[in-house]
């Protein structure tokens, strides 16, 4: 179980995360929501044992991930937001070096397993790769061990969305095998399809800890509409919907619950355009960034 | 020490350490080559010996010391200047991207990421110095046992090889301090000027007390002081004190290095 209790830690700039606390249940997922600069890669640094808290503590199955950061990393497998690898290596050369360094026996069957599924050729010298490529790399390195906890910063940026598709598969076939995942992202979707729970941070605060089947509960539904004449925009505005201009006759609506209220202003006017926009949950999660 | 971390950091290192031995033994070679037509002339040896001691010094040949001999030339041609130049070059810009720089660009977070201490990363960091710069100065000896063996002059091999291991230890002691500096800045560039500033004031202080009897004084500020290739190689001093002084030194900033990473934060 990953633990993370009244964890404080500021940097010299004064950036950082305050007094965030959440658990991760063993076999369980766990999505790390935020905007950039929101103090997701901090609270990932305090987990991997890169930094030290200011106050509060963090365990990954009971063990602290500063005093114990070693011990961890045998439970541990990890995805740098940002990859740096040695580039004079090949890929092959580099999953290498990372099973040498788990003491384990190269997981070859697993190792090929992924990267058959990712399509990456591991001969490919690193600085030659692509940003995608590496990225691949690193999922692969990260998969490959089989390790109890996965935690991903960021894991699918930089790959195209067919592969995006595939990490999602894979990694709901690391679910269904019983590991933890925490993983931070900033696109809602990948979390909304991996994760139960998701973890909204903003600002170094932690905004709300929600299932992602209450997020669902709550969602709003979002419509966008054009209508004819001013007059029309008046009687918008003056009912009580929730209502956001976007340009010239154009709105945004957005409707809680029941749309009867919705259906009883659009009769009085003269809608020339209405679509309904498809991110319903995703307006939910926005609503913690307003 | 990790033996995966290190075969893949050695293949960082070995085109780089090829190269470097390679140019060595050239250079060797050109040097052992021309030696015996210089020896030859009797005007060179005037020369030399008119040199003033300022201008000796400026070139690394000792005052007193002799000046007609094949040490001599070796050492105020190559090992006093050149080499303990090239060799320290090589060991601060190597020890800051082992550690800091793998740091700074984030490198490092994959192999913290493994169940290998910081402090075991570091070890396989040194072995990663001390095995090139030993290859380095391995070439440098047997290069110069070659290219002397080719031109027939007669040198003492015992004497040689002792200036290599004074070689590995002096410089192993500017690598490990520039480790430490990486470690403590955690930062390339701050880490890499601090040390090559360190070093190249180290430098300053040796030749500027070479210069006169009255700054002689600033000599016992450097650690050049004990890297004197010339009275090695002439046996008039034995480097064995030197040698295990500053192993002992290097072993302790080691010890403080493994000290100040395991408690650093790493924005990785």
């Amino acid at each position: 179980m990953i633990e993370v209790k009244e964890l404080t830690k500021t940097y010299r700039e004064g950036r950082g995360i305050r007094n965030i606390s959440f658990q991760v249940e063993p076999g369980t997922s766990f999505g790390f929501l935020g905007p950039n600069g929101a103090g997701k890669t901090t609270t990932i640094r305090l987990l991997m044992g890169f930094l030290r808290p200011d106050s509060g503590r963090v365990t990954i199955n009971k063990l602290d991930c500063w005093y114990e950061k070693t011990d961890i990393k045998k439970l541990v497998c990890y995805l740098p937001g940002e990859l740096h690898f040695m580039e004079n290596l090949t890929g092959l050369d580099f999953l290498e070096l990372i099973a040498g360094m788990h003491c384990e026996s190269f997981p070859k069957k697993s190792r090929d397993y992924f990267v058959s599924a990712l399509d990456l050729d591991i001969n490919v010298l690193i600085r030659k790769m692509s940003k995608g490529m590496k990225q691949k790399l690193g999922i692969i390195s990260a998969l490959m061990l089989d390790a109890s906890v996965l935690i991903f910063d960021e894991p699918t940026s930089g790959l195209d969305p067919l592969m995006q598709k595939v990490f999602i598969e894979l990694i709901l076939e690391e679910k269904n095998k019983g590991k933890t995942i925490f993983m931070s992202s900033h696109q809602f979707s990948e979390i909304e399809r991996t994760c139960e729970r998701v973890g909204i941070i903003r600002e170094g605060t932690l905004l709300a800890v929600q299932c992602i089947s209450q997020l669902r509960e709550a969602e709003c539904q979002t419509f966008e509409i054009e209508v004819e004449r001013e007059a029309d925009a008046e009687l918008l505005k003056q009912s009580e919907l929730d209502l956001i201009p976007i340009h010239g006759a154009n709105y945004l609506i957005r409707v809680a619950g029941e749309l009867d209220r919705l259906w009883l202003v659009l009769a009085q006017v003269r809608v020339k355009r209405f679509k309904q926009r498809s991110l319903e949950l995703e307006e939910a999660f926005m609503d913690f960034y307003r | 020490m990790n033996r995966a971390l290190f075969r893949a950091i050695f293949k960082q290192y070995r085109k780089k350490v090829a190269a470097i031995s390679t140019g060595i033994v050239l250079y060797e070679g050109l040097l052992t080559w021309v030696y015996p037509v210089i020896a030859r002339n009797p005007a060179v040896t005037e020369v030399a010996e008119s040199m003033p001691s300022v201008v000796k010094t400026v070139f690394g040949i000792s005052e007193n010391a002799r000046v007609d001999t094949f040490e001599a030339f070796i050492s105020g041609q190559f090992f006093a200047r050149i080499w303990v130049m090239l060799m320290a070059l090589y060991g601060i810009q190597t020890a800051n991207s082992l550690l800091a720089k793998m740091v700074d660009d984030g490198t490092m977070a994959f192999l913290l990421s493994t169940p290998v201490s910081r402090s075991e990363i570091i070890s396989t960091q040194v072995g990663v110095l001390m095995s090139t710069t030993t290859i380095l100065v391995v070439a440098t000896i047997v290069g110069l046992y070659f290219g002397t063996l080719c031109s027939e002059i007669n040198i003492n091999h015992r004497r040689y090889m002792r200036l290599g291991f004074l070689g590995i230890a002096f410089f192993s002691l500017i690598e490990m301090y520039s480790l430490f500096l990486s470690a403590w800045f955690v930062e390339e560039e701050r880490a890499l000027t601090y040390a090559a500033g360190l070093t190249l004031a180290f430098y300053a202080l040796d030749i500027v007390g070479g210069l006169s009897g009255k700054l002689s004084g600033l000599k016992n500020f450097s650690i050049f002081q004990w890297f004197q290739p010339q009275e090695v190689l002439e046996g008039t001093i034995n480097p064995r004190r030197t040698f295990l002084g500053l192993s002992a030194a290097s072993i302790a900033l080691w010890y403080l290095t493994k000290k100040v990473f395991e408690t650093k934060d790493l924005t990785i």
